[in-house]
């Protein structure tokens, strides 16, 4: 540890500034930003702009759809990175396989993939000729409420590998007598991911939990991706409401809607952060 | 470890070959379709979008004859593709380049050093790393119309060089460096920053490979920032941000323009495949 304090501005100095510049500065004056009303004067409204906008249907859709995409997407790849990597963590060496594949997608342009995935879920494409002759019937998913199946799918092939990796980071250094014991006392494979695994890898746990949801408040993405610039209203989300607004050159909306989302988002993850000190500490 | 046998063993590794072929299946049907000749993509794309209860689009996989053609209008003949391509080259060389000397340089400053405000700046980072791009959109766009940047490439390159979560990534990987590693070169004499170059970054190999291509990884794949910023310059989007159009408009040749777009992609996971999983192994994820 160094500690005299001058050799450290060199280091830290490009880096800070940028952040101060890009982000923290202009984060603290867009406050200001959304309380005025944007025109010459540039007057001082309160909450008006805030009002406005919460009012307004776009940005009530375009919340409430990035809310139920990330409700959807982020404990479906947590749960699902979860159980494959204690799937693949019992059956090393030959896991290192899947492992790879499951990684490589987390490497590969999602975009690039689209055309394959307009494809598979085309009307008379492969999925629907898999229902049919499973006996099901056809479904329509590229438009309306059902063009979110592809889109989280899209956006768990993406993501997956990243999670199974830090899962089995964590897995590896749990002693394996653990589980002969658990085995021996006659616990199922259920049994033993949810009640010896899980509670003993919290933290990486946490962080694989809280990067899901990062990752899928950018969900837009894979929406883009599958439903174009002008989505089905199920699958408006918050940045489709920016960018429009942006283009508008309106940047007190944008700035008023990125402030409300914020103040939502860090109330998630404060709970969250709350709740994981809460379990932890009930583990001790 | 505790081996599985017998009969559970054999359905799991099933379902995960299952699962696998599922995961690849994108890369290599893409692949595949490069290959055939453009009239038959054509044809083949012009069977999708139909509504006819009586039809289905049609079963292909292999294509019927091996043709570079779809290549040749790519790369020869039109230039539409290639020219895109070279954005998103140009776009990810200089995230890249711009956060390789910043982000682990920050890194090294939060991890080795003992400073009034070092945990405030460690925190925010981590603060910052949480919110999505809707919210930090703005505090950039805010910026970067200051310093008169918006609907220029650096509007994109800029803000990303200063992305929190690779920090946070390789901080934590440093700080876990034993410190007699540090005192060994002090020792040697090796001023402050012989000591980062000759023996902080190579010991850190590792998170810098891993952080370099997961970057490489985000940079690649770039849709929101040029969206946004660039939506008046068609001429200045990357490959990434076309594809569903080039698609929508069958132009024959878009699985050559998919597979040449995952080819460096690919070798980026084949090159740091290694050095992501020790990395993210060696690393305090907490």
């Amino acid at each position: 540890m160094y500690r005299k304090k001058r050799l450290v501005l060199p280091f830290l100095l490009p880096g800070l500034a940028g952040i101060l510049l890009f982000y923290a500065a202009p984060f603290l004056g867009g406050i200001w930003y959304s309380l005025t009303d944007g025109s010459f004067e540039n007057a001082f409204v309160g909450f008006q702009n805030y009002q406005n906008v919460w009012q307004n249907r776009m940005f009530q859709l375009g919340l409430k759809n990035t809310m139920e995409l990330s409700l959807i997407c982020a404990p479906s790849l947590f749960l699902i990175s979860f159980l494959l990597s204690v799937a693949l963590n019992r059956m090393r060496p030959a896991g290192s396989f899947f492992r790879n594949s499951v990684l490589l997608p987390y490497l590969m342009p999602s975009s690039a993939v689209l055309m394959i995935w307009l494809l598979w879920f085309d009307y008379g494409g492969p999925v629907n000729r898999m229902i049919v002759a499973l006996g099901g019937e056809r479904v329509f998913w590229l438009q309306g409420m059902e063009l979110r199946l592809p889109v989280v799918l899209l956006f768990l092939w993406k993501n997956l590998g990243f999670c199974v990796i830090i899962f089995l980071a964590a897995l590896q250094a749990i002693p394996d007598s653990l589980y002969e014991y658990a085995t021996l006392e006659g616990a199922s494979f259920g049994k033993q991911a949810f009640h010896i695994t899980l509670p003993l890898i919290v933290p990486s746990a946490f962080l694989v939990f809280i990067l899901s949801w990062v990752n899928a408040f950018r969900i837009f993405k894979e929406v883009y991706f599958i439903g174009g610039a002008y989505p089905d209203e199920p699958l408006y989300t918050l940045q489709n409401y920016m960018n429009n607004m942006y283009g508008k050159l309106n940047y007190q909306n944008v700035t008023t809607a990125a402030y409300s989302f914020a103040v939502i988002v860090f109330a998630l993850f404060g709970l969250l952060f709350f709740l994981q000190n809460r379990a932890q500490r009930g583990l001790t | 470890m505790l081996k599985m046998k017998g009969f559970r063993l054999r359905l799991l590794q099933f379902l995960l070959m299952i699962l696998t072929v599922l995961l690849l299946l994108p890369m290599i049907q893409t692949f595949l379709y490069s290959f055939s000749s453009m009239e038959e993509m054509k044809a083949f794309m012009k069977t999708r979008g139909s509504y006819d209860e009586s039809q289905w689009m049609a079963a292909h996989l292999i294509p019927d004859m091996v043709s570079l053609g779809q290549y040749y209008q790519i790369l020869i003949a039109d230039n539409t593709v290639l020219r895109l391509f070279v954005n998103s080259a140009m776009y990810a060389s200089m995230i890249l380049a711009g956060q390789a000397v910043i982000i682990p340089a920050m890194a090294f400053a939060l991890s080795r050093f003992r400073f009034p405000g070092r945990n405030a700046i460690f925190f925010g980072i981590i603060l910052l790393m949480l919110l999505p791009f809707q919210v930090t959109m703005v505090p950039n766009v805010l910026t970067l119309r200051t310093l008169g940047l918006t609907d220029t490439i650096w509007a994109v390159v800029l803000p990303m060089w200063f992305a929190p979560f690779y920090i946070f990534l390789i901080r934590q990987f440093m700080v876990g460096l034993p410190n007699e590693l540090i005192e060994a070169a002090e020792m040697d004499g090796s001023g402050t920053l012989d000591t980062y170059l000759r023996v902080i970054l190579p010991v850190s190999r590792p998170i810098l490979g891993a952080a370099a291509a997961l970057s490489f990884a985000e940079s690649w794949n770039l849709v929101e920032q040029p969206l946004t910023y660039l939506a008046a310059r068609q001429d200045l989007q990357p490959l990434s941000t076309v594809f569903n159009q080039l698609a929508g408009e069958n132009t024959g040749f878009e699985f050559a323009g998919a597979a040449l777009y995952i080819l460096p992609a690919l070798f980026v996971y084949l090159f740091f495949q290694e050095d992501i999983l020790s990395g993210i192994q060696l690393t305090e994820l907490k």
